[in-house]
């Protein structure tokens, strides 16, 4: 039987995974065997690509309604539908506090207008309708490549001149 | 009279350039990343939350070499040195309510880039070369509440 | 003049997400005292890896969907099991994998070509390297590996469901020999066989969009008769 056989499963290893005897004897045979060199190469090249590829599609995926059907299932509301509820609560408040209540809304209303006329002409309003954010990018030296996600960019570097690994 | 006339006015305008200054000064989240493509798939659990960021990438194993919070205001540069010894430097633009606008510079490239994210996004910016299949990424996001 | 070259990219706002500083074990103890928000937050951390891991092994995206509900259903009946002897998500995970491989139990018991055992056969073709392309510094290298990656889900479905796990658990949740042996209830000796047997199918697989030929075996050949190895595409 060839010593591959016996060492091809060991490739691929990672340090402190195999006994020493057999991580030596690893070693000692990728010196000399051109095709399990090769095939060690080739299986550090593609090692990730696999959990790339699946946390990437699972990245992709839009896992808004995820958590609530979980929560849904063991029993537990919504923040959503906990929200509701605290809504009542703080107008049941409201009403049995209304001395308190209606100025401290009135001077709430006053201060929300001043800050408007003072600050509010300077930024953009994003549109009722506008879901997205229209955001900007200025780009300048050679090459760099932006990424979009929806937890904001991601910027690469254009390779060096000189070859690297 | 006059005195009092003066102060109540120097009262009203401190009230009222109050939120604009409290404003100016903008608490930043800033690490300094590293992504290899050799080794088996690994992330800090520190660094989870870029996870969809960097999922994007070649690089598929991620650790953190540096991690500090700033204040920085508006025209303020921040420099920062990398495990390699270069520098980049980190400068807030412009800074409204829910948007900011920062300017990466690497000074060993050249490499100027002005970007604007909004409240609770991140930039992820590679700073340095590729080199023996790893590289160092500079990951900064304001408000760090937001995370 | 200044080489400026303006972008207009769009982002679409974010799903909010726990802080990471939150202790997995703190978060476990609040699910415990009914804290609702506590369980949320372990979910939200966990929910895209444990679909990933799901995905890996079921293939279907509506089935890892399901299988991936399921898993936090049942942890969160055995929280009060959880003794904190492991790490959560190790825990977590466990779960995961007994969730998925329990869902495709059917495709396992019926799957004949899965030995675990390495031949000599199955060493025909190692000389060949993988990916001519050499995925340096380039970005578009970045794009070339990312479409790579896309090929990756498909070929890692053509794998046997015991092959598939193992290399997912190997490569999403990094586990050792050790660790994927106690997972799977399995020698390590078969861990590390399966593993080759996983990879060595994945290089064939990928051979097709890397544009590397595979040698046609010579008539009568060991390898013509026992390899598992298809020819690639022209």
């Amino acid at each position: 039987m060839k010593p591959c056989v016996r060492i091809a499963p060991m490739i691929g290893s990672r340090p402190g995974e195999l006994p020493a005897e057999d991580a030596r004897a690893l070693a000692a045979h990728l010196e000399t065997c051109a095709d399990c060199r090769a095939l060690a190469a080739s299986f550090e090249v593609t090692d990730g690509l696999v959990a790339e590829a699946l946390l990437a599609r699972a990245n992709a995926r839009d896992f808004a309604p995820f958590v609530d059907e979980v929560m849904a299932r063991v029993g537990h509301r919504s923040p959503r539908a906990a929200a509701r509820t605290d809504r009542r609560s703080l107008l049941d408040a409201l009403r049995e506090r209304w001395r308190i209540a209606v100025p401290a809304l009135a001077a709430a209303v006053v201060l929300a207008a001043v800050g408007t006329f003072m600050y509010g002409g300077e930024h953009v309003v994003a549109e009722p309708e506008q879901r997205l954010a229209s955001l900007e990018v200025e780009l300048s030296g050679e090459g760099s490549i932006v990424l979009q996600t929806s937890d904001g960019p991601v910027v690469l570097l254009a390779p060096d001149d000189d070859t690297g690994s | 009279m006059g005195r009092r006339i003066a102060f109540a006015c120097v009262f009203l305008i401190g009230i009222v350039s109050a939120p604009a200054l409290a404003r100016a000064e903008v608490p930043v989240h800033i690490r300094i990343i590293k992504g290899s493509k050799t080794g088996p798939a690994k992330m800090d659990d520190s660094l989870l939350v870029l996870k969809k960021q960097l999922s994007s990438l070649a690089y598929v194993r991620w650790t953190q070499e540096s991690d500090e919070k700033r204040t920085m205001s508006k025209g303020k540069i921040e420099f920062f040195k990398l495990p390699d010894g270069d520098d980049v430097s980190l400068q807030l633009k412009d800074e409204q309510p829910d948007k900011v606008t920062f300017e990466v510079v690497l000074l060993a490239r050249k490499t100027h880039n002005k970007l604007t994210i909004e409240r609770g996004q991140r930039i992820v910016h590679q700073v340095s070369g590729e080199k023996d299949g790893s590289a160092f990424f500079l990951t900064v996001i304001v408000w760090p509440d937001a995370r | 003049m200044l080489p400026w070259r303006t972008t207009y990219v769009n982002f679409r706002s974010r799903q909010d997400v726990p802080t990471v500083e939150d202790d997995d074990l703190a978060l476990v103890q609040r699910a415990r005292l009914g804290d609702a928000e506590g369980f949320r937050a372990l979910v939200v951390r966990y929910q895209r890896k444990v679909y990933a891991v799901a995905l890996g092994i079921v293939k279907d995206a509506d089935l890892a969907w399901d299988v991936a509900q399921d898993v936090f259903v049942r942890v969160h009946r055995g929280l009060d099991g959880f003794k904190g002897e492991s790490a959560f998500g190790t825990w977590l995970f466990r779960i995961a994998t007994h969730v998925a491989i329990d869902s495709v139990r059917k495709e396992r018991i019926t799957q004949r070509d899965d030995v675990d055992e390495v031949r000599e056969a199955d060493l025909e073709g190692a000389g060949e390297g993988i990916l001519a392309t050499s995925l340096g510094n380039d970005p578009r290298e970045t794009l070339l590996r990312h479409e790579l990656a896309a090929k990756m889900e498909a070929a890692l479905a053509t794998l046997p469901e015991k092959h598939r796990t193992i290399l997912v658990l190997r490569e999403i949740e990094g586990l050792s020999y050790e660790e994927l042996a106690d997972r799977l209830g399995i020698h390590k000796g078969t861990v590390m066989s399966r593993l080759f047997h996983a990879r060595k199918k994945m290089q064939a697989a990928l051979r097709g969009y890397a544009g590397v030929r595979h040698r046609a075996p010579a008539a009568g050949s060991d390898v013509e008769r026992g390899t598992s190895e298809g020819k690639v595409e022209e």
